[in-house]
């Protein structure tokens, strides 16, 4: 089955991390470059990232990503080098387009935070089962009904999607155009929607009666199948994340008193 | 003590004039498995679903009468806890996938998650169900990628994993080859040995006469026989109410062969087989 959510299935130390650790580190490793207020931060951690990405074998994963921010970060650098408020010092003229090293370096900042912020969450998304990460959310106190909604949208929004390629098909051999011109494939797509939105209808209806009968709405506190994985590897992360954030908080404040 | 007693049930679905239920009462007694047939639209899934209390707790319209279950009465609960009690199997098994869980394995735990079980307790009946409904080596599979029979495997695997007091199941072969229901029938017929109750809609008739202690025959939203297989399907007016009698029963009609004990006709391949090389016409081997 087609899946729609990122998650990469692999057998590595990365995905046996605890989801929580992994949230962890992301808030970790966009709070610090925020507290020292400094780049070299942030690059240490995009490099961190890269290599636990690497070490989880999904670092391809992130390509497509970069490659649509990036576009949006181009942007940013014509933009700010150009006309950013406070430019004075010209450092490259291209014809009559001056870029000023001012905007230059502020969209930089920009550019190396969004990098940073999309690694550490390609982390979290590339390596972890989405099943996963919204029954540790549970565990934690979230509401199982909307438990249950996050995690059933991986799966039956891909059902719905093969339901209307069915549809489509029965309606194609029974002669219907479905091909060719933009107007023949909108044309195409009325006839679609009421059997689609029908479908889900009662699919829904049936679905959630189902859902009734195996004491979903049961007031009962529920227990978990799998197991809680706490490993040596997922302390020691959390605690070398907490010590280097503590560390850091301790650097700002010293960088006060100065 | 009965384990279920309907009175005087009626159920009118909203925005609808006619009942679909009309004043139906009977008793089941602890144990007991329960064929229930009758042509399309007599009221059959209406009554498996009154019987959990899905009616009316979900479909509104108009409900009197009274369903009761160990003394409880049923519209009076919640669905979620019923469910503990009395387990259903609905006829489309794509639609009782719950789509939060990723394999076979998890799907069947859903529900004793919601039940709260201890987790080894859990991982028994899972494995329990799973074997008895053969379907142990998909347990790693995506649930939407099984085929269809394998899904209504699934859905009763998962039903059966809650360990109801009651089980109805409603056609829960559709979708099943003749090998497969047979399979289906049999874990449910040791479920029954095993003091469960069982309601099963079903339409095919040789192997409800099979399995049945007593077959409920509706028409038109009324009872209109609750009897043994053989006194059913013995009824002289059985085309009246759309059914047509097990191939056995029919052979035996035209043939004039009779049960000498009950004087009904046989209803399964092991009572023809009896009652014709007693008759002792022709002395055929079956």
């Amino acid at each position: 089955m087609k899946s729609i959510s990122l998650y990469q299935d692999k057998n590595t130390p990365v995905h046996k991390l605890d989801p929580l650790s992994k949230i962890l580190y992301i808030v970790v490793a966009n709070l610090i470059p925020v507290l020292l207020g400094n780049r070299i931060a942030t690059m240490a951690f995009i490099l961190i990232s890269i290599v636990i990405l690497t070490i989880g074998r999904v670092l391809k994963r992130t390509a497509p990503m970069l490659g649509f921010s990036g576009l949006v970060l181009i942007t940013v650098v014509i933009i700010q080098g150009i006309f950013r408020q406070g430019n004075a010092t010209p450092v490259l003229t291209l014809g009559s387009v001056v870029f000023y090293k001012e905007g230059l370096l502020f969209a930089l900042n920009i550019t190396l935070n969004v990098i940073n912020i999309l690694m550490s969450f390609s982390i979290l998304v590339l390596t972890t089962k989405p099943s996963d990460m919204v029954e540790t959310f549970v565990r934690l106190g979230l509401s199982p009904k909307i438990g249950y909604v996050m995690s059933s949208v991986f799966q039956i929004i891909p059902q719905m999607t093969e339901t209307m390629a069915t549809i489509t098909d029965a309606q194609r051999s029974r002669g219907m155009e479905t091909e060719g011109k933009l107007i023949t494939r909108l044309k195409a797509f009325f006839p679609l929607i009421s059997p689609v939105v029908m479908n889900s209808l009662i699919t829904t209806r049936e679905r959630a009666i189902a859902l009734e009968v195996r004491g979903f709405d049961s007031t009962q506190k529920k227990s978990f199948l799998s197991e809680l994985k706490k490993t040596r590897s997922d302390q020691i992360f959390k605690a070398a994340l907490i010590l280097v954030f503590i560390l850091s908080l301790v650097g700002r404040v010293l960088m006060w008193l100065k | 003590m009965a384990k279920i007693v309907v009175e005087h049930l009626k159920y009118r679905y909203p925005l609808t004039e006619e009942l679909v239920l009309k004043d139906i009462s009977f008793t089941i007694e602890p144990g007991e498995f329960i064929g229930i047939i009758g042509e399309n639209n007599a009221g059959k899934s209406t009554l498996c679903q009154a019987l959990v209390g899905i009616i009316p707790n979900f479909y509104k319209g108009a409900y009197g009468g009274k369903i009761l279950i160990d003394e409880i009465e049923v519209a009076k609960q919640n669905v979620s806890d019923i469910c503990r009690k009395v387990g259903i199997v609905f006829q489309n098994p794509f639609n009782q996938v719950t789509g939060s869980k990723l394999t076979v394995y998890e799907e069947i735990g859903f529900g004793l998650e919601n039940m709260g079980l201890p987790r080894n307790e859990m991982i028994e009946r899972i494995d329990y169900s799973l074997r008895l409904l053969d379907i142990y080596k998909y347990k790693d599979r995506n649930p939407f990628d099984l085929s269809g029979g394998q899904m209504q495997r699934m859905a009763i695997a998962s039903i059966i994993a809650m360990r109801p007091e009651v089980i109805i199941l409603d056609e829960p072969t559709s979708q099943l080859d003749p090998q497969g229901s047979d399979e289906v029938f049999r874990a449910v017929q040791s479920l029954s040995h095993e003091g469960i109750t069982i309601i099963m809609v079903e339409h095919k008739m040789e192997k409800i006469a099979a399995y049945s202690d007593r077959i409920m025959l509706l028409q038109d939203g009324q009872i209109a026989a609750f009897d043994t297989p053989q006194k059913i399907f013995s009824m002289d007016d059985l085309d009246r109410y759309g059914v047509n009698a097990p191939a056995f029963t029919r052979i035996c009609k035209s043939l004039n062969i009779k049960d000498e004990k009950t004087g009904c006709y046989p209803v399964t391949l092991k009572e023809a087989e009896d009652a014709l090389s007693l008759s002792g016409k022709g002395g055929l081997r079956v």
